[in-house]
């Protein structure tokens, strides 16, 4: 009875699943318009860690890419616009855009060394790269060692705009994954996943599926970095290339639930939400969350929406056509 | 030019020796269960922290703390692999790893917490002494005692490998597990006494980079690096290949840091991993 009754429930939801988004985009639309500044700022954050864990998302939970060093990004995007809205008042737009171009360039750089590393030693790679970028960074004289900047241009922005901006890329990250997942490169992802070698000799370009996924993550994760630092308005080399940023990709997607489109929904409501909760003990919710992720990883290595997924057997975004 | 090179290189040699310790605890697991234990470098800073409590507590030479600390840390080795990591050790690679980076940051989490983010060392009479071979080159007392510990902790453990049953099952238990549990052998308790061993060479490393540098909840992260870098440079196969791992490490540092500025230090050696990563994945001496 209560199952037949979660069935037809599952089923409305199935119909009208377009009209739901789109009714829940136009709520998240308004917002600005009538939540308070701090529910906004919530939101926003909720946004643009969305869109970093759903980048993280595709390269662990779908390409099989465990990277520790998206960060790298992040820095590399935070930096060019500093510098470039700094140092020479470029537009604030196409700094964004260049930090991302930057970004890309770099990921392309580095592929081709690090794509030759597998499993463990990819993560760890990845990890290098960043901390060495951090220990450049802080050396280098043109973007003032250590000090950092304050990005002033930021000062031109509302947190309405920056809400709206990070609405781009928070919801943007989901549509794009949407996408690659539904296209033959997600065919090719998943028979990867399943199966490396059968994939391979299947005629799937393991190599090629990997690196756009690499590009496009490095893209979006350092646009994200950007907006986080028109956010923040200061950016240091220590903070920008640091490891934290990672760390909450990856407590998001593991609470979540890895390899699912909406666990990120989920994981990133959880961590922004309980990161605000014990903003004054930042050690503390760091330890909560770590603890969580453990325990999850034990008994629902799924995630919350895997597990539930699996026990309700709906997926609300499924990558499969139907 | 010979001068002012004789001392970075005499440094580097030595404390290599040091990264060495940092880093064969790392190596063995690694070897062991193909895992790659990304808190290894936090649980030695624990290590340091443990020998601090220790001697604010008792007021001892921090060689001492080793009588508490080593027997601590190998249980939380023994605890940290059976509660944790062999539940999820068939479940692919990216379960430990998972699992093993969350431990590593509730570590740094706790320690802050703790012990507040301030520089924190080991008081000893020894950091602060050199001996002079000349007027341009002195020996640092602790490194050589870094060093020559190094040197000794390896052969114990080239002696355990050879000679003892739990060296040669745990041998046996990273060549073949299927094999191994054949002939009677319980790899699950091998991993977890295994553990508990790498985390006796993490007291003994922890203390010593307490001894030698300052320390911070954070500084596990860069130790990490380290220990995998010797494992990476040094390759698996060998207890050799660990300490001139670690040497060359320790080399390129110090040289490096000679010709860009220490500045740059870290970042040499970070860049020399890379190339060694890119060129031979498999480590400099492997034999493959």
């Amino acid at each position: 009875m209560g199952k037949e009754c979660v069935t037809i429930v599952i089923n409305d939801i199935r119909n009208y699943k377009w009209f739901i988004i789109t009714g829940l985009i136009a709520v998240l639309l308004t917002i600005p318009f009538w939540a308070s500044n701090y529910t906004v700022s919530i939101f926003l954050l909720i946004f643009m860690y969305l869109a970093l864990a759903q980048m993280w998302n595709l390269l662990a939970g779908y390409a099989g890419l465990v990277s520790l060093g998206q960060q790298m990004f992040i820095g590399l995007g935070g930096y060019t616009l500093a510098v470039l809205t700094e140092l020479y008042r470029a537009p604030l737009w196409s700094s964004i855009l260049i930090g991302g171009v930057i970004s890309l360039i770099f990921a392309l750089i580095i592929s081709a060394p690090i794509f030759r590393m597998r499993e463990a030693y990819f993560t760890i790679g990845t990890w290098l790269v960043a901390e060495a970028l951090k220990i450049f960074f802080s050396n280098w004289g043109y973007v003032r060692y250590g000090q950092g900047f304050f990005i002033t241009a930021a000062y031109q922005l509302t947190t309405t705009h920056m809400y709206y901006m990070a609405m781009v890329i928070g919801l943007g990250s989901v549509a794009v994954v949407y996408i690659i997942l539904r296209s033959r490169l997600g065919l090719g992802l998943m028979a990867i996943r399943d199966n490396e070698t059968a994939a391979e000799s299947m005629g799937v370009e393991v190599f090629k599926a990997k690196l756009i996924c690499f590009l496009i993550g490095a893209f979006v994760t350092s646009i994200a970095g950007s907006i986080f630092y028109l956010y923040q308005v200061f950016i240091q080399p220590y903070a920008a290339f640091g490891i934290d940023w990672t760390v909450a990709m990856v407590f998001i997607v593991i609470i979540g639930g890895i390899g699912t489109i909406e666990g990120p929904l989920a994981g990133v409501v959880i961590y922004v939400l309980l990161r605000q909760y014990l903003y004054n003990y930042a050690g503390i919710s760091m330890l909560v969350l770590g603890l969580i992720a453990i325990v999850l990883i034990h008994v629902a290595p799924k995630g919350f929406i895997g597990t539930l997924q699996e026990k309700l057997g709906f997926e609300f975004l499924s990558p499969r056509r139907r | 030019m010979v001068q002012d090179f004789a001392q970075p290189i005499l440094n580097g040699i030595l404390l290599g020796g040091l990264y060495a310790v940092v880093g064969i605890g790392m190596a063995m697991i690694f070897g062991i269960m193909r895992i790659t234990n990304l808190a290894h470098g936090d649980l030695m800073v624990l290590a340091s922290y443990l020998s601090l409590v220790i001697i604010s507590g008792l007021g001892i030479n921090p060689f001492v703390t080793l009588v508490i600390a080593i027997p601590v840390m190998f249980f939380v080795g023994l605890i940290v692999q059976s509660a944790l990591i062999n539940r999820v050790l068939k479940k692919g690679n990216e379960p430990p790893l998972l699992v093993t980076f969350g431990l590593s940051i509730i570590i740094q989490n706790a320690l802050l917490l703790i012990f507040t983010p301030d520089a924190k060392m080991l008081m000893n009479s020894l950091s602060t002494k050199s001996i002079f071979l000349t007027n341009y080159l002195s020996v640092p007392v602790i490194y050589l005692v870094d060093f020559i510990i190094a040197v000794a902790l390896i052969l114990v453990f080239n002696q355990f490998y050879q000679k003892t049953y739990l060296g040669r099952a745990i041998r046996a238990a990273s060549d073949d597990e299927g094999a191994a549990e054949l002939v009677g052998i319980n790899t699950r308790r091998i991993y977890g006494i295994a553990m508990g061993i790498a985390m006796v060479t993490a007291a003994i490393a922890g203390v010593l980079v307490g001894m030698t540098f300052t320390f911070y909840p954070f500084t596990g992260t860069q130790y990490l690096i380290i220990a995998f870098g010797v494992i990476v440079i040094g390759g698996l196969n060998s207890l050799l290949g660990v300490l001139v791992g670690g040497v060359i490490l320790g080399l390129a540092q110090l040289i490096g840091a000679e010709f860009v500025g220490t500045g740059y230090q870290l970042l040499v050696g970070y860049i020399i991993l890379l190339l060694v990563l890119v060129v031979r994945p498999q480590g400099i001496f492997a034999k493959n």
